[in-house]
């Protein structure tokens, strides 16, 4: 861990929506949500009145009736969002983007050259702000951890530099929803004990932490809570999963509701693995019910599979099998595939005895021909857009569909 | 029940038993060996439900009787007495088994005898007689090779049946797990001509090995569609068979493979297991590389590590290219008795025939890696 405080973590300011006024000038000053059926991002004016993002619309409109939506400019976003890491990128080469619009920096060996964090992080706001029209907050601190809670804190468009020696009497003061990994359940698990804030849980004893979120959570957030947070910036990852999510609203948990959207999703993913070319082993299915609780399902295959077909067909298995052990669930708000366990582009063959579960197994005829059409599929994507093609089968899941492809595939690019 | 016995011999008797019971049991006599003493012999059992094992053992039996213990907690108290020891196997008044030896006392509880699952009836119409060299060979070449895949159930065993080749009929094993098969036959058993085609669970197949291991007799061996019966020494093993239907092997094994190789097998095998070292991914691929007279092999890692070594070897075919999982090759080869094995390819996508140069009963096929 470092001494001084050189962490950056750069964050750009109600992103979407900020791109959105800077672009038609009309917008600026008022609430304005990106999206439709459901809010993808809002900005400022419009989180004055309780918006946030993944709202439905419907509910939004309810909190803020003059609420203007538009229907985004993803590949602006993605532009500007690329400007702006750029500009982190002249002040230091280690520099690692997280998504979109937040990266983090490590600046402990360009202070010779352009000064101390906090000059830099200066610099990096000025720029931003003058050469794209955007602002972006800056958190510096000594680990990534506290980084990125300074520039939350920092919000809107400003800086927060937190000095080694004050950087516990900070942390403590803050509610423990700032940290990384504590979402609204955690959030609502602590405060059933009485912890509100990051000092609060840090005085809790390792034990008792680890009953109430597990051993290794419970472990990890403690540690955070002491900012012990040794993790390194990357600039280079290989990727060690690829995932994607699909927020339904409340629907029946019943198969014509999940088959659609899991095929849609193991369309986008198993696309991307074998771009990569590295299949997956390891198959894992989020289901979240109505309420906020989540339950994942995985299975490791014997070979890896990069296959739509093929993905489709463990992910509606998976989650069948696990509603069938949820009977009491009568509605669920999200289905979520994560393939992991990526392998090479080896591939041992089978012998072709052409049983009936021939086309699940990539190393038969049958798998194989899947694999050859889907990556024909991919051709003609490529050349053509993503429109140009698709499983029939998934044709029924368009209409449906709240949140456009073109931000998934924002959300998903490989950074 | 009371009665003396020697340490050994229980002692063998209850590694059999120990073996049959499941680690886990949900229900609490199934973890038990039944022990039912009569004549001058003690006789134990044990169950899993699918498989029963029954084995005599000579003791001296001062007042017949029976009950059931927790296998495990006696096979470790016997496994711990001295060599040479005599136990005394004692029913207590409360119900607890008295297990003495020399100055040690172990007192064991035990559930009713009256619960022990019985192994139902039925006929076993087909009977022949094996030698146990005979039945260790179809074994040890070929389970290797068992499935463990709880999907495709019908190949978690071995498929032993009579088939008909050109020189007459044979008794054959096959296993197969969708990557590589091993078919090994032996001359046809009198009485075995008739046989249904069956397919021996994995679990059998281990303890019906245990059984005869080290031993020459011969093993009486009966069967109907749904079970298998192995009698050997005084124990017998009855187990239920796999109820599903074995694919048609035949199908994957080529006959017009014509690429022919010839390797020292254990240097052969050698060779893989260093070139292989460098692969850290779990099928362990290594490369094939045959023109006349000579192999390359060679293997790679993601990581940029790599690996090549040539032999001189007999090939005299066209060039060809082709992967295979190293762990793969190796197993095959570990099961050549003789001095060579004898390669036919076709191609790098198809299934490779592998022999024993000096066994004309025993054949592999393996289904290369797309590298």
């Amino acid at each position: 861990m470092q001494s001084v405080a050189a962490i950056l973590h750069a964050d750009l300011d109600a992103f979407y929506a900020s791109v959105e006024q800077l672009l038609d000038p009309a917008l600026r000053g008022r609430p304005i949500a990106v999206g439709g059926g459901v809010v993808l991002a809002a900005s400022y004016e419009a989180k004055a009145f309780g918006v946030r993002s993944a709202m439905p619309g419907w509910q939004a409109r309810k909190l803020c009736p003059e609420l203007i939506f538009v229907p985004g400019h993803f590949s602006e976003y993605q532009r500007l969002g690329d400007a702006a890491i750029d500009v982190l990128r002249d002040y230091t080469p280690e520099v690692e983007r997280i998504s979109i619009d937040e990266a983090f920096a490590d600046v402990a060996g360009s202070t010779r050259l352009f000064g101390e964090p906090a000059a830099i992080a200066r610099l990096v706001r000025a720029r931003v702000r003058d050469e794209l029209g955007l602002a972006i907050s800056i958190g510096v601190a000594r680990t990534k951890h506290l980084a990125k809670i300074a520039s939350q804190v920092a919000k809107p468009d400003g800086l927060v530099v937190v000095d080694p020696d004050t950087e516990l009497g900070f942390l403590h003061g803050l509610p423990v929803e700032l940290m990384w990994g504590v979402g609204p359940v955690t959030k609502a698990r602590l405060a059933d004990t009485g912890v509100t804030t990051i000092g609060q849980l840090a005085q809790r004893s390792p034990e008792a932490v680890e009953r109430l979120l597990g051993r290794a959570s419970g472990r990890k957030l403690l540690d955070l809570a002491w900012n012990r947070d040794a993790r390194e910036i990357q600039t280079h990852r290989r990727a060690h999963s690829v995932g994607a999510q699909s927020a339904l609203g409340r629907r029946p948990a019943a198969e014509h509701v999940y088959r659609p959207a899991l095929q849609h999703l193991a369309e986008r993913i198993a696309g991307r693995l074998r771009a990569k070319d590295r299949p997956c082993r390891t198959v894992t299915v989020r289901v979240r019910f109505a309420d906020l609780r989540s339950v994942t399902r995985a299975v490791t295959l014997r070979a890896p599979i990069s296959a739509t077909a093929t993905l489709t067909e463990i992910a509606v298995d998976l989650v069948s099998g696990l509603l069938r052990d949820h009977p009491e669930e009568k509605s669920i708000s999200l289905v979520a595939i994560s393939a992991s366990d990526l392998g090479g582009a080896t591939l041992q063959l089978e012998l072709p005895f052409r049983l009936r579960d021939d086309g699940s197994r990539p190393g038969t005829r049958k798998g194989m021909a899947r694999e050859r059409a889907d990556r024909a599929v991919d051709a003609i994507r490529a050349r053509f857009g993503w429109e140009a093609v698709a499983y029939a089968s998934s044709q029924n899941a368009g209409g449906a569909r709240a949140v456009p492809d073109a931000f998934r595939s924002l959300a998903e690019k490989e950074l | 029940m009371k009665l003396r016995i020697e340490r050994a011999a229980l002692l063998k008797s209850l590694q059999h038993m120990q073996s049959v019971v499941e680690r886990r049991n949900t229900i609490p006599i199934l973890s038990n060996v039944l022990l039912d003493a009569s004549g001058a012999k003690l006789a134990l059992t044990a169950t899993d439900l699918d498989l029963w094992m029954v084995e005599h053992v000579a003791a001296t039996v001062e007042q017949p009787g029976g009950t059931t213990v927790p296998a495990q907690t006696l096979y470790d108290i016997v496994r711990k007495l001295p060599d040479g020891a005599e136990v005394e196997l004692v029913t207590e008044t409360d119900g607890r088994l008295l297990v003495r030896a020399g100055r040690s006392r172990f007192h064991l509880p035990s559930l009713d005898r009256e619960d022990f699952p019985l192994m139902p009836d039925g006929d076993l119409p087909h009977r022949f007689n094996l030698a146990a060299a005979d039945l260790r060979r179809l074994i040890e070449k070929t389970r290797f090779a068992i499935s463990t895949e709880e999907t495709r159930y019908y190949l978690t065993g071995i498929y032993l049946h009579a088939a008909k080749t050109e020189t007459g009929t044979t008794l054959r094993a096959v296993a197969t797990d969708g990557h590589r098969l091993a078919r090994i036959e032996t001359a046809l058993p009198k009485g075995a001509a008739q046989i249904p085609g069956v397919i021996v669970p994995r679990k059998v197949v281990t303890e019906m090995y245990r059984l005869i291991e080290g031993a020459d007799d011969d093993v009486a061996l009966s069967l109907s569609d749904s079970k298998i019966r192995a009698e050997f020494n005084g124990a017998v093993l009855t187990s239920k068979l796999i109820d599903g239907t074995f694919p048609d092997y035949q199908r994957v094994i080529p006959s017009g493979n014509d690429k022919m190789l010839e390797v020292d097998a254990k240097a052969f095998a050698a060779a893989i297991d260093r070139v292989s070292t460098v692969s850290t991914e779990k099928s362990r691929a290594v490369k094939i590389a045959l023109e006349k007279g000579k192999a390359t092999l060679s293997a790679s890692s993601a990581e940029n590590a790599s690996a090549t070594e040539e032999l001189a070897v007999g090939y005299d075919a066209a060039s060809i290219e082709i992967g295979f999982n190293a762990r793969y090759l190796i197993e095959i080869l570990g099961e050549i008795d003789g001095e060579s094995a004898e390669f036919a390819f076709a191609d790098a996508v198809s299934p490779t025939i592998v022999r024993d140069t000096t066994d004309q009963g025993a054949l592999y096929v393996l289904m290369p890696m797309r590298v």
